[in-house]
């Protein structure tokens, strides 16, 4: 199905601010429904730009075209993790790139540090929803919350206090409370979905 | 606050990926506590990406990309599943580290105390670089040292001082064979630091100085 699907000329004239937006529209319709079409248009736009730009760096035709290859199919496999909030298309497939010719390097070097670039830059990562999660509460204030906060069922919002307000861990709440580790890991999701929730409904 | 961060210059590197493993590692845990790296960094790889959009490519098709573009689209899609966030345990205390070191808690000794309220745990990155979590108990110091490699140092929770300079959660240290320093802690809770060597240290005083052939089985 993507014979005769020619690399598109027509986005060369255009100004980078609209090429951006079309980008992100591209990848979130990749994310959403493994849109193949779109995931074309982001192709044929970068995979000449990065083999162009890997030829500099690597100075070899086969390497630079394992490095095009590797970071268009993690664009490809991991564009959820696309958020145009937090950069333009070009920067994301930039870092990615800059992470796959990272490990290729030292690959070819043969080092033997177990350090990887997911680890160094991690633009490949699932944010993970922790304690250290604050982008949500920046936006709203104190007061808004400590509303919410009564809203929530008292072991839910017992579990929420001791973590973060207390900052104790998970493990010494589950001590404290005498309940399963589990458990505090299950209120604390289940509190943290319902703020969310709520916080939504607020705006 | 911090007050001691990587140079532009290695945050330049850092961003086009141009750097030692080692310190990209240190600086990346830096920049997970620094929000001004953090955002210097972003600028950088910003630029860097305009350099990739404005560099002259051949867009006409391309039997090559042709096949690659197949190859891609028939690949499946990945679900990346979030990790519980690792954190550092000492006698019940349980402290935070930058995102960057969590996928090496699980790689970390057991801690031994090195000497008097200082104790060290060891952590796996493998090939000739030795890396530890290191802490110091209120009043607790490291004998006065110099460096034969480099040192590579960030502060992950407390502060300390080292007779240079005082450093807080955050700062980011390199240290070589110009620095001679005695780090110690008089914070009340004590300062938990990580840190990468390439060389064992090198003790420059009183009877600590006994310790330097036995070094490499402490301090590197």
């Amino acid at each position: 199905m993507l014979i005769g699907m020619t690399l598109d000329n027509s986005k060369n004239n255009c100004k980078p601010a609209e090429v951006a937006d079309e980008m992100s529209e591209a990848l979130v319709e990749v994310a959403n429904e493994r849109c193949k079409r779109s995931y074309a248009k982001v192709f044929s736009y970068f995979a000449p730009r990065l083999r162009s730009y890997a030829l500099k760096q690597m100075g070899n035709e086969a390497l630079a075209m394992e490095m095009v290859q590797d970071t268009m199919a993690n664009v490809w496999q991991k564009a959820h993790l696309f958020d145009a909030s937090k950069g333009s298309p070009s920067t994301w497939i930039f870092t990615i790139a800059r992470n796959i010719r990272f490990d290729m390097l030292r690959k070819l070097q043969n080092r033997k540090e177990d350090i990887c670039s997911d680890d160094l830059w991690p633009v490949l990562c699932e944010q993970t929803p922790d304690a250290n999660e604050t982008s949500l509460d920046e936006q709203i204030t104190l007061e808004q919350v400590g509303q919410l906060f009564e809203n929530l069922p008292d072991k839910q919002r017992a579990v929420i206090e001791a973590i973060y307000l207390d900052g104790k861990s998970q493990q010494e709440v589950a001590d404290q409370l005498s309940i399963p580790l589990g458990t505090v890991k299950s209120r604390t999701r289940l509190a943290l979905q319902r703020l969310k929730d709520m916080l939504e409904d607020h705006d | 606050m911090i007050k001691f961060h990587p140079t532009d210059k290695q945050l330049t590197q850092f961003a086009e990926g141009n750097i030692a493993a080692t310190q990209a590692l240190v600086i990346s845990a830096h920049c997970d506590m620094c929000p001004q790296c953090q955002e210097f960094v972003q600028a950088k790889s910003y630029e860097f990406a305009k350099d990739i959009e404005n560099i002259h490519a051949h867009e006409q098709t391309d039997p090559a990309f042709e096949k690659m573009l197949a190859e891609i689209t028939a690949m499946p899609m990945l679900n990346v599943r979030p990790d519980i966030t690792p954190r550092i345990e000492l006698d019940g205390k349980f402290f935070d580290v930058p995102k960057p070191l969590q996928r090496y808690v699980k790689h970390t000794g057991n801690w031994s105390k090195l000497l008097g309220k200082v104790w060290q745990a060891p952590v796996e990155i493998g090939g000739e670089y030795v890396a530890n979590f290191i802490y110091m108990e209120k009043g607790g110091q490291v004998p006065e040292h110099t460096h034969r490699g480099n040192e590579l140092t960030l502060v992950v929770n407390g502060e300390f001082s080292d007779g240079l300079n005082e450093y807080d959660s955050g700062d980011f240290l390199m240290m070589d064979s110009e620095h001679v320093h005695a780090p110690m802690s008089d914070a009340k809770d004590g300062c938990l630091v990580f840190s990468i060597v390439d060389q064992p240290l090198h003790f420059t005083s009183g009877l600590a100085r006994l310790l330097n052939p036995f070094s490499h089985l402490f301090f590197k």
